[in-house]
């Protein structure tokens, strides 16, 4: 049996070198590049930002989940929001307005479970963006401190508003916020 | 005398099926949309101008629905005239009229699936006079009793001339019976026709006209009068008379269909314009020919209603299969509620049964099994008690809302539910919950990892009934095999040693958490699916596996509101996480692999395309066949077995396999939607599949491969171990270098 490496072929000049060029355009555009402050960071999310993205079931559901944030009554909102999620029962944003219906409205615990299936129908990178993470921290720690657990809710809490502070800095995310 | 008042009526609940959601990018031919406007009472109509609530236009490219306005709980939908434009089998948009405004989403009302009776099976929809069209009340005062609004309870003139009618006839033919006679009669008396019972309902009549007003005998006669039989159940009222022959609610009724309900007072079952059509259309004729010489409609109106062809609702196919679902929501709310509440409140009952889902579920089980017995005929049986059963249960995985049941081949034959009654061994569905102990990590580290092998070679097992020596079911042993052929080949002997290895409490605990509640042995054979598991609890479980770890609480009702529209329940999503995202991911990506390469690869045969996560089983003898799979959006298990155990002779990938196949891509046309997420905590690494170890660019083999966050293989392929130390020193130079950089910016 032949060696694999009697038939591999060496690099081209060109082929050695680009990897460096690239590199090196990566440090030259990371150096001249403004650095984003905290100050200038998007904002957290907002359920319109997305309401026209993934395909009709999913904007069906996003939609129903915009009509469930912007009703007054509690009962209503989550009936919506219910309503998107059999619409789409992947959809992470009807999750995510549910428990933060669930949370403005007193039942923080459910709430925390609700926010757990949220968590699982984010993709990971979307979720690690401070503009979704925000939500979840904020939410969780509003949700601890009615439990009771005021140190780290309050932690949580703070986390939120460092990451989106126009919605997080009072502690609180209104329905029309996270609309 | 209270139920004058309306009040003591025994009204059957009624149970809806979860509404239908229209929407932008639905495929309209997919959901049936015409068999559901069908269903619901719609009627297809020519011309859009003036379009009524529960009529429709269907033309090329567009269809202009005027939504009727329903009293959902969660929140009253208006009436609304909507205009879907339509693009090949998909809506394109929803105009909402007059204005024209896009809307993202309509709902159309949930459909009637069934009704809980009383001891006499009376079907009623109680209506109040502001419901009823006048014309109504006309058509029916007409042809049963003119004088009504003027008589004190008993009509003379009406009696005397039943009475000459009689003699001459030599027996008694009419009865001269006034509304409140015939009230009072249906109430109170037998239906024997002699001297002394019409004069106690003489007498009664005349004392209820006195307690009474017109208005509340009127009402209490609507409600109560017989309209004939639909199967076992005695139609009673004008409100239900009108959904079973005109599929509508009795505010719609034209004046020709009015005359055909009162029409068919005198003889329901003899005119049934079901059963005669001619006969009742020329009965129906005769009631607007009285309405009209008495002055109740004038002559146009009179032509138009007597050209009025008869449109009746189509006959709703029998919900048989739905019953089985009417059985568990009833067994559900027995808990909460009296059976007497629940066959004589009149409560709305709003489910979670997907209406087209149970459909397709029914018939992809009912062909399914005869084509066995076809193929098979030593499946057939003479005696329809003693023939191959089946079921078919599915559930939405992220709310655990129970979309569809089927418990047996026929519920005439056997009401008993074999998808929520029945507990069966599950034979190999059962092996995930011990790979699931495996890959979990405990005490800082699973136990094992997709890139670990297994022994499969011959076993025993001591246990108190003697050596316990699993098999595969080939009969042969195969060696070293990897993690994911173990399960992906379904192979017994390698799953029961690492059960061994783990511990059979450590797997039940697992089944436990993930919502198994059958009793679970702590014998080995567990993790070959000894146990007698109900298909509901392996829905459960792996719905649980489906949703990433997280479990719903298996719902089937929405909301339940009184006669009155009060909500007396309301059930909620409730979620619980009881297994890692990781670990839930990491067995949905070998199930994927059984559907993919694996016992069940034949589930994508027929063209579905999608992601698909499934498992067969096949017990003991091959007495039950069980098929367990799920999309992202879906879980469904079959079962197939005879009630009293026998060999099928057949594995589960040839029996129940086609009948999960059917319904999946009947209910998604073929396309499954989304994906299987991978959480954060799940890495790709590559592998050398040969050794297990973690594959650079110089090994010969690599595969992806999927571990939990810090749980890859550390070892390297041994041609990648040279590599790794050439690459180490080249990320060294390159982290001084932007170390450097960093410091300067």
């Amino acid at each position: 049996m032949a060696a694999p490496s009697a038939v591999r072929r060496r690099p081209s000049r060109v082929g050695r070198l680009l990897p460096h060029a690239l590199a090196a355009a990566l440090v030259v555009g990371c150096a001249v590049a403004p650095v984003r402050t905290s100050r200038e960071a998007p904002g957290a999310l907002r359920i319109r930002d997305v309401a026209d993205a993934g395909d009709p079931q999913r904007r069906a559901s996003t939609r129903l989940v915009l009509d469930a944030l912007a009703a007054a009554d509690a009962q209503y909102a989550i009936s919506q929001c219910e309503r998107a999620i059999r619409t789409d029962p992947t959809n992470p944003y009807a999750y995510l307005a549910l428990a933060a219906v669930q949370v403005q409205w007193g039942d923080a615990q459910r709430g925390v479970e609700t926010l757990a299936q949220a968590e699982q129908l984010f993709a990971p990178e979307e979720l690690a963006s401070p503009r979704v993470a925000a939500h979840f921290d904020g939410l969780r720690g509003r949700a601890l401190l009615r439990g009771g657990s005021a140190a780290a809710g309050e932690a949580l809490l703070t986390r939120a508003a460092r990451a989106a502070p126009v919605v997080w800095s009072d502690g609180w995310l209104s329905s029309e916020e996270l609309r | 005398m209270k139920r004058f008042a309306g009040r003591s009526f025994r009204v059957p609940s009624r149970v809806f099926s979860a509404p239908t959601i229209l929407y932008p990018g639905l495929d309209y031919e997919l959901v049936d949309l015409r068999g559901i406007l069908d269903r619901l009472g719609y009627r297809e109509a020519v011309e859009t101008r003036d379009l009524q609530p529960g009529r429709f236009v269907w033309k090329p490219g567009r269809v202009r629905i005027h939504l009727r306005a329903f009293a959902h709980p969660s929140r009253p939908e208006p009436e609304r005239d909507v205009v879907l434009r339509l693009a090949g089998r998909t809506i394109d948009a929803i105009l909402e009229l007059p204005r024209g405004r896009e809307v993202g989403a309509v709902l159309l009302e949930p459909e009637p699936i069934g009704a809980y009776y009383g001891p006499n099976r009376e079907q009623r929809d109680l209506v109040t006079l502001d419901d009823v069209p006048d014309h109504l009340v006309d058509a029916v005062l007409a042809v049963e009793d003119q004088r009504f609004q003027t008589h004190p309870g008993i009509d003379l003139k009406r009696i005397a001339g039943a009475m000459i009618a009689n003699l001459r006839a030599g027996s008694i033919r009419e009865g001269g019976s006034t509304l409140t006679q015939q009230l009072v009669k249906n109430f109170f008396l037998t239906p024997e026709r002699t001297i002394k019972r019409k004069l106690q309902e003489a007498v009664m009549a005349l004392l209820v006209e006195l307690r009474y007003d017109k208005d509340a005998i009127l009402t209490a006669y609507l409600n109560e009068i017989y309209f004939g039989q639909r199967g076992s159940t005695a139609i009673h009222g004008v409100g239900e008379a009108t959904h079973v022959y005109f599929g509508k609610p009795v505010r719609e009724l034209s004046p020709a269909e009015s005359a055909l309900l009162a029409a068919i007072i005198q003889s329901p079952n003899g005119l049934s314009p079901y059963r005669d059509p001619e006969r009742a259309l020329k009965r129906r004729n005769l009631v607007l020919k009285l309405m009209y010489s008495q002055g109740r409609i004038d002559s146009q109106d009179l032509e138009i209603a007597r050209n009025a062809p008869l449109q009746l609702a189509a006959v709703t196919p029998d919900l048989g299969d739905a019953r089985y679902f009417l059985d568990l929501l009833r067994r559900h709310l027995s808990e909460s509620y009296d059976s007497d509440v629940l066959t004589s409140e009149g409560l709305r009952i709003y489910s979670t049964l997907d209406r087209r889902l149970q459909r397709v579920a029914a018939a992809s089980l009912q062909d399914g099994i005869e084509q066995l017995e076809k193929r098979y005929p030593r499946l057939a049986r003479k005696d329809p008690t003693e023939a191959l059963q089946g079921c078919l249960i599915a559930l939405r995985p992220q709310t655990g809302e129970l979309l569809a049941l089927v418990g047996g081949r026929s519920y005439a034959v056997s009401q008993f539910d074999r998808c929520t009654q029945a507990r069966r061994p599950t034979g190999s569905v059962f092996k995930p919950f011990v790979y699931i102990a495996a890959l979990e990590v405990q005490n800082g580290q699973p136990f094992v990892t997709l890139a670990d092998f297994l022994d499969d070679s011959p076993l025993e097992i001591s246990t108190p009934q003697g050596m316990w020596r699993p098999e595969n079911y080939d009969h042969k042993w195969n060696g070293r095999v990897s993690v994911r052929t173990a399960l992906e080949r379904s192979l017994n002997v390698s799953t029961a040693r690492l059960a061994n290895d783990l511990g059979i409490r450590r797997v039940a605990d697992v089944a436990r958490r993930l919502g198994v509640t059958s009793p679970l042995p702590l014998v080995p054979s567990l993790a070959l699916g000894s146990a007698d598991v109900s298909p509901l609890d392996m829905a459960r479980a792996y719905a649980t596996i489906a949703s990433g770890g997280i479990r719903p609480d298996t719902q089937t009702i929405e909301d339940l509101v009184n006669v009155r529209g009060d909500t007396l329940e309301r059930r909620r999503l409730r979620f619980e996480r009881v297994l890692d995202p990781g670990s839930a991911f990491l067995i949905t990506s070998m199930l994927e692999g059984v559907a993919k390469r694996g016992t069940a690869s034949r589930v994508y045969q027929t063209g579905i395309r999608g992601p698909i996560a499934a498992k067969t089983g096949t017990s003991d003898r091959e007495r039950d066949l069980w098929f367990v799979g799920f999309t992202p959006e879906l879980v469904a298990v079959v079962w197939l077995g005879f009630d009293e155990p026998q060999s099928l002779g057949i594995p589960s990938s040839v029996g129940a396999l086609p009948i999960w196949r059917r319904f999946v891509k009947e209910v998604t046309g073929g396309q499954i939607r989304g994906e299987f997420r991978r959480p954060s905590d799940v890495e790709i690494v590559e592998i050398d599949p040969e050794t297990g170890a973690r594959a650079l660019a110089g090994c010969p083999r690599r595969k992806k491969e999927y571990f939990l966050a810090g749980t890859a293989p550390d070892r390297l392929c041994p041609a990648g171990s040279e590599l790794r130390r050439e690459g180490d020193r080249r990320r060294e130079v390159e982290r001084g270098f932007f170390e450097w950089l960093r410091r300067q910016l």
